[in-house]
């Protein structure tokens, strides 16, 4: 090596090299006169862009304030209709079921932003620029909409306010930062804190006997902002609650329980908390615990024995076994569960051997076996039990409640089942592979709506005597099937970028098929496929608006056809419309930001 | 392995300890890898034209050859990752065949080093290497990972067991590619051009562990280019032109007195 120290030195002389502690080049200021110079004026085309671009903008300001600002906008509409478009028709005196689920994902947000960590330092001169930004935009549109003349000047003071405090904020040190997550909960606050001082008009709904609308000054009833303000608190509360947690508990541990509780929340608040069911304690006791605890138990049985290593070839045999018995109980009169359970133990049976091991990791599977068994338990149980909550119509929510709910689930089941798709289709077996690409081409060959309206008249004509599936479920399992086609695509993508290197390091430590593809594969395709993923998934929340065709009661038709045609607020559609665009369009944009965070973060793994 | 010490300080000679190794006997020990008339075609190119071969137990084989001859073929062969199309390939006494059995048997015995080292950039070293011994050789979480532990400081990087692949030097991944085929404690070992993927400086890193391995007793199977590594630690080297054998020697017979023209001709071009 001496030879080379001396060719280095020699380079040395001709090139200097860095000094050990030069510091980067401070990055250039531009004063804001050199700055619009050089990145919008620097030619005459440039510049003519940015007159006509800036005109453009003006233009559609004025329009798009003129129409919020027009005195004949019912803005009424939606904000005494607020409950009506959130959930429907759901009893107002069992209201608090729905601030209980309101809190639960509030509580689990809270928490996971302290175990993920989210949440960024922000310079405080950023801060005060982003105000600024504002206090410009509020300027602008003071002197653009239709106002009277003392309107005009009191959103003018405003925009002063505004303007003051932001340029003397962004004047500070810019080593000065402040938490993102401090600011959010500082505009929350205030926000809350509006509630109760000003007077944004007292709106409610008086159903009594004679429907009547009641809009009074005031600040806004007590039953939206009370709740709204202990919301804000709760969720200060669980981060707080999260933040104490967080290094008590590995963080594996917190943030596969956090994941979970995420998938089973919603279906728990569903069927336990809204809909209230009224469990029949006689029919649980005699049929529902003896079957899950046969299944739970025996299956336990069979599965430990399954996971052992030394097991071998019987095992596999066995499993096959159960899968056929599976099939053949849809051939014999018996209970749907027992198909269901026979079918869950049969999966389950069949991925024994993947994941055999030592003790430990046997214990690990039987408890996953039990705790699917129980949950699946419980779930038939409280879909079979009716619903107290006395709603007219045929469903018990309506209106945003029913977007989410039907977008989570059609998540939920299109996610495995695309996953499965997709990896059918890429196998070596012709006859899943013929199948998986039958299916994907012929659901993407037929328009959504068709899907829809199919699922919603015609499956029901099909189902055998004696299963009555609510229309609802119906769409909600063909629209899951629509979108698990797609999502195959993607994920199939993601498992083709998987390089042939990876398959055959996996092969050559001599893992079996299975194992190669629950570990090496899958794992790096998800990754891949996260932006494609993220977007089907703002598409899937988006798309189910669909419903409104076959007159299902989703956040669209309470605004496109319920509140307009309430005596009050006749041809209120264009207002109600930007109301829930704008709802869509925060829920999306909050999606899109978070995939950035996921995308981030996963690629720091790679680097 | 007992007697692999402290890789980083072995030194590497170019030139001498040559023939220390060429001398051994190995004429009694047992046969690990039989090879007769292996014979494979892509499409109508043949790739491999009835190669036979016998590589004994802690025997170290250098495979050379100019690039397209077969060689990269031929030893994937060895643990189906390609699949010959005529003769016979026994390892350890399992005959590779279509049974699916038998492959698995064979791959969890004969470990793999790639070219391109072929980590699994999703996982921590840690886990590239404990991975297949917790769900192939179902040991348990912890052993598993003690091992993987034990094999990062024989490859001399147990301080780099928590990061991703993607953080490590290229001569750093290549370690823990030989730690990950290692830690399913292989009989046989094959190398395919371990070294050709990497910048010079980091190649004798990679050499040094290869060369302690082949020392602890290992049967090897080396695919490269490195005519050092072949001078001086292989027993044997088999020179493969166009898919066939076309020599087999000792280093010193090869290197000072080849047979062939073709071997002449190649030894010119690597040499010159």
């Amino acid at each position: 090596m001496s030879e080379f120290a001396g060719a280095g030195a020699e380079i040395g002389s001709f090139y200097p090299m860095p000094r050990p502690d030069a510091s980067p080049p401070v990055e250039e200021h531009l004063p804001p006169r050199e700055w619009l110079k050089k990145n919008l004026f620097s030619n005459v085309f440039n510049s003519a862009l940015t007159v006509a671009a800036g005109l453009l903008i003006i233009v559609m300001l004025r329009g798009l304030l003129g129409f919020i600002f027009n005195p004949l906008r019912q803005w009424n509409a939606t904000a005494v209709n607020l409950r009506l478009l959130m959930t429907h028709a759901y009893p107002a005196d069992q209201y608090l079921r729905v601030w209980f689920s309101v809190a639960a994902f509030l509580i689990l947000t809270g928490l996971s932003i302290a175990v993920w960590r989210a949440g960024s330092r922000v310079p405080v001169p950023d801060v005060g620029k982003r105000v600024t930004a504002l206090g410009v935009f509020v300027t602008l549109s003071a002197l653009l909409a239709p106002f009277s003349g003392s309107a005009r000047l009191s959103w003018l003071a405003v925009a002063v306010f505004l303007l003051a405090s932001g340029l003397s904020v962004s004047r500070t040190s810019k080593d000065r930062s402040v938490s993102s997550l401090s600011l959010l909960v500082g505009v929350c606050g205030l926000a809350a804190l509006s509630l109760w001082v000003i007077p944004y008009g007292h709106h409610s709904f008086v159903s009594d006997r004679t429907p009547k609308i009641l809009a009074e000054p005031g600040t806004v009833d007590l039953t939206t902002k009370l709740p709204w303000t202990i919301m804000l608190l709760i969720a200060v509360a669980a981060y707080g609650v999260g933040l104490l947690l967080r290094d008590r508990i590995p963080a594996k541990v917190a943030r596969t329980s956090l994941v979970l509780a995420w998938i089973l929340t919603p279906i728990l608040l569903l069927f336990l908390v809204l809909r209230d069911p009224d469990f029949d304690m006689g029919h649980v006791l005699s049929t529902d615990i003896p079957i899950f605890l046969v299944f739970a138990v025996l299956g336990s049985a069979l599965l430990f024995w399954l996971t052992n290593p030394e097991t071998g070839e019987v095992g596999r045999i066995v499993a096959v076994t159960v899968l056929f018995l599976a099939f053949g109980s849809f051939l014999m009169p018996m209970r749907m569960v027992i198909r269901i359970f026979m079918l869950l133990l049969a999966i389950f049976s069949l991925a024994g051997p993947t994941f055999s091991g030592d003790r430990r990791t046997r214990h690990n599977y039987v408890a996953i076996w039990t705790g699917t068994a129980v949950f699946v338990s419980w779930l038939i149980t409280a879909i079979n039990t009716p619903s107290t909550a006395p709603v007219p119509g045929q469903f018990f929510l309506g209106g945003f409640s029913m977007t989410l709910m039907v977008a989570f689930f059609t998540l939920l089941v299109s996610f495995p089942l695309g996953v499965m798709l997709a990896l059918a289709r890429t196998s070596n077996m012709p006859i899943f592979r013929l199948l998986a690409t039958w299916f994907i081409e012929f659901v993407r060959g037929v328009p959504l709506i068709t899907i829809l309206i199919f699922f919603s008249v015609m499956v029901p004509l099909f189902l055998p005597d004696g299963m009555d599936l609510s229309e609802v479920a119906a769409v909600t399992i063909g629209y899951a099937l629509f979108a698990s086609a797609y999502l195959a695509e993607n994920v199939r993508g993601g498992i083709q970028s998987v390089t042939r290197g990876q398959h055959e390091a996996a092969e050559a430590v001599g893992m079996t098929t299975s194992q190669k593809t629950v570990f090496i594969v899958l794992p790096q395709a998800l990754r891949v496929a996260i932006p494609p993923l993220v977007g089907q998934v703002i598409g899937t929340f988006k798309e189910t608006s669909l419903l409104i065709i076959i007159g299902l009661f989703d956040l669209l038709f309470v605004a496109k056809a319920i509140i307009p045609n309430q005596t009050a607020f006749m041809g209120s559609t264009r207002e109600n419309l930007m109301v829930i665009s704008l709802i869509y369009w925060v829920i999306s944009y909050s999606m899109s930001k978070a995939s950035m965070r996921i995308e981030k973060r996963v690629g720091l793994g790679e680097q | 392995m007992t007697d692999v010490t402290d890789v980083t300080e072995t030194e590497t000679g170019t030139d001498s300890g040559g023939a220390a190794r060429s001398g051994r006997d190995l004429s009694s020990a047992k046969d690990m890898i039989v090879c007769e008339g292996v014979s494979k075609w892509y499409g109508d190119f043949q790739a491999l034209e009835g190669v036979s071969a016998t590589i004994k137990e802690q025997e170290v084989v250098v495979v050379l050859g100019p690039s397209g001859s077969g060689k990269s073929t031929w030893i994937r062969c060895i643990n189906r990752l390609e699949e010959h199309q005529e003769g016979l390939i026994v390892v350890d006494g399992v005959e590779l065949s279509n049974d699916l059995r038998n492959i698995e048997k064979v791959r969890s015995e004969v470990g793999m080093v790639f070219q391109q080292f072929n980590l699994f950039p999703h996982l921590k070293v840690r886990d590239n290497v404990s991975l297949a011994p917790i769900w192939v050789r179902k040991k348990s979480k912890a052993e598993a990972e003690e091992q993987a532990q034990a094999l990062l400081e024989l490859v001399g990087i147990p301080e780099q067991a928590d990061k991703f692949p993607g953080q490590l030097s290229g001569g750093q991944q290549q370690r823990v590619a030989i730690a990950r085929a290692l830690a399913m404690e292989p009989k046989i070992m094959l190398f395919d051009e371990p070294t050709s993927a990497l910048d010079p400086e980091m190649i004798k890193e990679v050499l040094d562990v290869m060369k302690n391995l082949a020392l602890s007793g290992m049967t090897m199977m080396v695919v490269t280019h490195e005519m050092g590594f072949a001078k001086e630690v292989a027993d044997r080297i088999i020179f493969m032109e166009e898919g066939q054998i076309v020599e087999v020697g000792t280093p010193e017979h090869f290197f000072t007195n080849p047979t062939e023209d073709r071997t002449k001709l190649f030894l010119s071009q690597i040499l010159a």
